[in-house]
């Protein structure tokens, strides 16, 4: 369980005030969830998730992770960014074994456990390829397969597929959701797409700029069905999911709801 | 239920795209126009020569310098064959490298990776490194005398900074979120160190070097030229006393080919090591 309580994150800006990136978020990440953070840009989504990830210090709050305060990055919280971080030099194989290596498991041992990640993410023929001669839907492919070799609790996703196109983000959102599906391991997934967040969030959170804040909580089970069928049609034209995406569409075009007006 | 991604639509636009940009007209189209160019200026030299459109005392023809380069490769000059003015001039140079490297890389890195070590060696380094290094060679002679030591000294200072200053921006071009990112692989300090600042600051170093090899090469020959009883440049200087234009001309050839191999075995050694720079 990773529990956010009341967390503050604030920048000197460079007129000499201060940018409330994130202001008293409070969010439980339950096991087996999928948290969908949603706002537009410049909300603080990133900031939260840095900070779970502890590469940023909060200004004030908490974040456990089992009881744990978080401090400094490690291990158990596995991050995938929009851009990959693959290393150029390493090919897929030993990218995706790379967390192994660093807990010193044996090279056979952790090929071993490579092998059957890339399986898992169908790039079995591309193990001695380097990054730079996959496509961007496989990179992104591998920086999962990598986050997930070292068996993190969790999985901080910031807006994963954002810089695919819109055929491969529904194959990655597949492959998301069936990964998810056999291994429930607890996401904290970032999106500005409605849809992305409806149909891969057991739960989903609004958030607001300036200061960036939860506006609105929704729960959502459309993933089981996505990740078992495989087939996005039928579950955007169900009526309950048409409710709440159109319920979202509202909140957030909502004149009162600042700096809104960007999402679609 | 398929989970795995459709790579067959997934690949091929991208891959294309990669290959038509690494490999830009422009490279391929431009060797051919060289070798014209190349082959105009020697024409020139030829009949310019050949009709006495210059005189021979300071302009030797082809042919004079090609005969002068096999008697001076088998007879010698000023002292020593041509091999051994090579190899004397390739040694101090290889000397200053190996000290210039080992100690460069160490110090760029430190600078890089900390704020002491960037605050204590950059006084030094900008101040020397901004003086011409003949301007001090005088002083290194007062100093060590008139033998290798001085003339190594030279180089080495003139080939550290170069690599210093590489590795440093090296280690400062590490993207952060790959450090990020190997952070929550689990990696350690020492880890982040090996796997990630080392192999990224590599091209940089790697740029550093051939830099490196260009500031050593020319301040060795104009060292070689000034203070020196071989080497290459002491061959020219010498020649030049004698107004021996064409073992001049042989002793720039030398170099020439010189700086040219150095050129090409770095773009080896770059696409050996780094085979992925500029890529991702
Ligand atoms: N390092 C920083 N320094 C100053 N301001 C920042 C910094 N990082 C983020 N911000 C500001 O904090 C706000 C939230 O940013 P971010 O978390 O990146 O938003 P999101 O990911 O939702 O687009 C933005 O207004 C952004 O300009
Ligand atoms: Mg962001």
């Amino acid at each position: 369980m990773l529990q956010i309580r009341n967390a503050s994150v604030r920048f000197p800006a460079a007129d000499g005030s201060t940018v409330h990136a994130l202001d008293h978020v409070s969010l439980d990440i339950p096991p087996s969830s999928i948290v969908v953070a949603l706002g537009a840009s410049g909300c603080g989504k990133s900031t939260l998730l840095n900070s779970i990830a502890g590469f940023l210090p909060l200004t004030e709050g908490s974040i456990t992770l089992d009881g744990v305060e978080i401090k400094q990055p490690g291990g158990d919280r596995g991050v995938v960014f929009q851009k990959d971080t693959l290393l150029p030099w390493a090919n897929v194989i030993d990218n995706v074994a790379l967390g192994l290596k660093y807990q010193g498991v044996p090279k056979s041992e952790r090929y071993e456990s490579a092998r059957k990640l890339l399986r898992l993410v169908d790039l079995t023929e591309f193990a001695d390829k380097p990054p730079y001669e996959l496509s961007g839907g496989m990179r992104q492919r591998v920086g999962i397969a990598r986050a997930l070799a070292t068996d993190p609790k969790i999985l901080l996703m910031d807006e994963p597929f954002g810089a695919l196109d819109s055929l491969t983000r529904e194959t990655m959102q597949q492959l998301l959701a069936s990964l998810w599906a056999r291994t429930e391991k607890q996401i904290f997934f970032i999106t500005h797409s409605i849809e992305e967040a409806l149909i891969l969030g057991t739960e989903i959170v609004v958030m607001s700029p300036r200061p960036g804040r939860i506006i609105a909580r929704y729960s959502a089970d459309f993933v089981r069905q996505f990740a078992e069928t495989g087939d996005i049609g039928p579950i955007m034209s169900d009526p309950r999911f048409i409710e709440l995406r159109e319920a979202i569409r509202d909140l957030i075009h909502r004149p009162d709801t600042r700096g809104f007006g960007g999402l679609q | 239920m398929t989970i795995a991604a459709d790579h067959r639509t997934d690949i091929p636009a991208e891959a294309a795209k990669n290959s038509r940009r690494r490999l830009p007209a422009t490279e391929r189209g431009t060797l051919g126009i060289s070798v014209a160019t190349f082959s105009v200026l020697a024409a020139l030299w030829l009949v310019a020569t050949k009709y006495h459109w210059v005189s021979s005392l300071f302009f030797p023809s082809p042919d004079e310098v090609v005969r002068q380069f096999v008697d001076v490769a088998t007879f010698g000059y000023a002292d020593g064959s041509l091999l051994d003015h090579v190899l004397s001039s390739l040694g101090r140079l290889f000397a200053a490298l190996l000290i210039g490297v080992g100690l460069g890389i160490p110090v760029g890195l430190a600078m890089g990776i900390n704020r002491w070590a960037r605050g204590v060696f950059s006084v030094p380094i900008d101040l020397y490194w901004g003086l011409p290094p003949l301007a001090y060679l005088p002083l290194l002679i007062i100093w060590l005398g008139i033998g290798e030591t001085s003339k190594i000294v030279l180089l080495t200072l003139s080939t550290f900074a170069p690599i210093c200053f590489s590795a440093q921006a090296g280690v400062r071009s590490v993207p952060p979120e790959r450090v990020n990112a190997a952070l929550s692989l689990g990696a350690n300090r020492a880890q982040i160190f090996t796997s990630i600042i080392l192999p990224s600051a590599l091209p940089e170093i790697l740029t550093g070097l051939r830099i490196a090899i260009g500031a050593g090469l020319s301040t060795l020959v104009a060292a070689e030229l000034i203070a020196a009883r071989s080497g290459i440049g002491y061959m020219i200087m010498s020649a030049a006393n004698f107004l021996a234009i064409d073992v001049v001309f042989v002793g720039l050839i030398v170099i020439a080919v010189l700086a040219f191999t150095f050129a090409f075995l770095m773009r080896l050694l770059e696409r050996r090591l780094v085979p992925w720079k500029g890529k991702l």
